[in-house]
């Protein structure tokens, strides 16, 4: 079965249906936590199996490097085809603190919009939706991010106020039914997923998936978005990443962040940049690398039944090795089960943080 | 010379979307960038727009399927004119707060006090909070129970050395930084009103956070709501921050709930949002 690009998946779903949030009768449902009533809580037909995706492992020094041919070379090498397509790149961006590395580094956000110009793309534009602040404008600035996507004549489209499109979703882990993404998002031909390789504080792990959250506009899910927390953090961004479906995956991982992620932790310096097109696979070989059990993840271990492949087995991991590359992030208390190695064999924890 | 409300005024006059205003010029309209309008250019199509935009329940915001952003709801009837939808919106605050949150040894926090959130049925925050006490206090005095919680809840939420960020105080032990622009907007809340007790100190201690906040914050949602705050609290730093902002004016402002912030904190229409008992 040949897999369908993002753009007909939105739009065949159905049903996408234009326009921005109503402005409508209220019906007084609040939202409602976690459920998983269902054993397969996604429509089967909307998801094709995973097969084996590429994820490539590249040592990268320092930002320093030639990050505009690392790149170009790892997109290609895990067979991005850019061709003619609109881009859009979704890097991590929730705040600023310039005594950490919450966000993915603006000198790799500006090379890797060269490097899509390279192989190809039509256009490509920078786009997030801050989860913290409301003052994007500020967080563009001060993290350096703007300087540098002037220096390469790019665009950046603020998703918390970019018109928004009902998507509806074919994944169930939460009782939202349906999500209200920035058009930008939808729009896009690709959409490059670009996190920044951090511990998370309830979830283990921020990476590709969880970096979907920031294409939901904060009008409408507040900030933070805590409509997704009340919904369950880790179901909300199974089923975020499922509506979203990034075509492919960079992650950031030259420094990282460990401990008390995905904002007061202390930067790590990991040396890799993953590249991939299966933001399950992706993830799960990050998750790896940071020296964490991607199956006790368990966001991860869940959207590997349906949205991707998770099974490292199943991974064809090109470039580097991910065991010889791992650099052990500390990881709080509640997560030590998630570290490979650990003496009790990772066996994870729950969606609420908690085994 | 074109005063800073004059240009802003005009610009935001420029991106109406008919009668109202969306989040960016010519988008659809949406209630909280219409309400700041409304009120900063004592616009009548606005506050039209905005009556009739008002839901059966009398609140005002965005649906996206099961989630209803009701924040807008006060600031939308501070815009509207004394009568029966004004008297509908400030039910609705009144009779919506946030779901209240059992404390977490993780995020801790007093649970007896509610806010108010950004979508119904969720949790409290700083902003939307801020904006209810507000609408409360110039509207609705006599909703003490109301203005009560928002105050403490304020003052349960505040950073260690004074001001806010979005309302967490503690992550993981770990204090959290105040930022700008929710301690500007938690200040145009709180303004004129003496905090007693464990209240104490704190619009003095978030005039201090803001001091040090917005000469580096430079956004202009934050340098606007900052100018509101210190007019409203009759400070001195007004002018300075003004000039800074007016000197922003130069980069395009495409963010209209900014742009109405901008005209409403250099305008007549911050009159409207001054409370004087």
């Amino acid at each position: 079965m040949k897999p369908i690009d993002r753009r007909t998946f939105l739009k065949r779903a159905g049903i996408v249906v234009a326009g921005s949030a109503a402005v409508g009768v209220a019906t007084g449902i609040g939202v409602q936590s976690i459920v998983r009533r269902l054993d397969r809580p996604w429509d089967e037909a909307a998801f094709a199996p995973p097969g084996r995706p590429r994820v490539l492992v590249a040592r990268v020094a320092s930002y320093e490097s030639d990050l505009e041919t690392i790149v170009e070379d790892g997109l290609r090498d895990v067979g991005a085809s850019l061709g003619g397509r609109s881009v859009l790149l979704k890097p991590n961006l929730v705040e600023y603190d310039p005594d950490t590395v919450i966000n993915t580094d603006p000198r790799l956000v500006a090379a890797t919009v060269l490097a899509v110009r390279r192989l190809g793309a039509s256009s490509v534009v920078v786009a997030e939706g801050p989860g913290h602040r409301r003052d994007t404008p500020y967080v563009i600035s001060a993290s350096g991010l703007g300087e540098r996507l002037s220096d390469v004549d790019a665009r950046f489209v603020d998703l918390n106020l970019a018109p928004v499109t009902r998507v509806p979703l074919h994944s169930r882990f939460t009782e939202l039914g349906e999500l209200w993404l920035s058009r930008p998002v939808v729009d896009a031909d690709v959409v490059i997923s670009m996190p920044k390789m951090k511990t998370h504080h309830w979830a283990g792990a921020t990476l590709s998936m969880k970096n979907c959250f920031g294409c939901v506009p904060g009008r409408i899910y507040g900030w933070p978005k805590n409509v997704l927390h009340w919904a369950g953090l880790q179901e909300a961004v199974i089923d975020v990443a499922s509506a979203v479906r990034p075509d492919l995956q960079i992650v950031d991982g030259i420094v990282g962040m460990e401990g008390n992620g995905p904002i007061d932790g202390t930067p790590v310096g990991a040396g890799v940049l993953l590249f991939g097109t299966d933001p399950v696979a992706t993830d799960s070989t990050a998750a790896r690398v940071m020296g964490l059990d991607p199956s006790g993840i368990w966001h991860v271990s869940e959207a590997g039944r349906f949205l991707g492949q998770a099974d490292p087995e199943l991974i064809a991991q090109v470039g580097e090795d991910p065991e010889r590359s791992m650099t052990s992030f500390d990881v709080l208390p509640v997560f030590e089960d998630l570290k490979m190695g650990s003496a009790s064999g990772g066996h994870g924890v729950g969606p609420d943080g908690f085994g | 010379m074109t005063s800073l409300f004059e240009r802003a005024a005009e610009a935001l006059d420029r991106a109406r979307s008919g009668d109202a205003f969306g989040p960016t010029p010519g988008a659809e309209p949406e209630p909280e960038p219409t309400a700041l309008a409304a009120i900063a250019l004592d616009d009548e199509p606005a506050r039209r727009w905005l009556a009739g935009a008002q839901r059966g329940d009398g609140s005002f915001g965005l649906t996206a399927g099961p989630v209803e952003n009701d924040s807008a709801t006060g600031l939308a009837a501070l815009a509207l004119p004394p009568g029966p939808e004004r008297e509908s919106a400030l039910d609705h605050v009144v009779t919506t707060p946030a779901r209240r949150v059992p404390s977490d040894p993780v995020v801790p926090h007093d649970p007896s006090l509610a806010g108010w959130g950004w979508a119904f049925g969720t949790a409290g925050w700083v902003e939307p909070t801020a904006r209810a006490l507000l609408a409360l206090r110039l509207l609705r005095p006599q909703a003490t129970g109301g203005i009560e919680d928002a105050v403490a809840f304020l003052a349960d939420r505040e950073s260690v050395d004074g001001g806010w960020n979005y309302g967490n105080r503690f992550v993981y032990d770990v204090a959290l930084p105040p930022f700008g622009q929710t301690t500007a907007v938690a200040l145009v809340g709180l303004h004129g009103m003496r905090t007693p007790g464990p209240s104490a100190g704190l619009v003095s201690r978030g005039v201090g956070a803001l001091r040090r906040l917005w000469p580096v914050e430079r956004g202009h949602l934050t340098l606007a709501t900052s100018l509101a705050a210190f007019r409203l609290l009759e400070l001195a730093d007004t002018e300075e921050v003004e000039d800074v902002l007016e000197r922003s004016m130069d980069r395009p402002v495409p963010d209209l709930i900014a742009l109405g912030w901008i005209a409403l904190a250099s305008g007549p229409g911050l009159r409207e949002l001054a409370v004087t008992s």
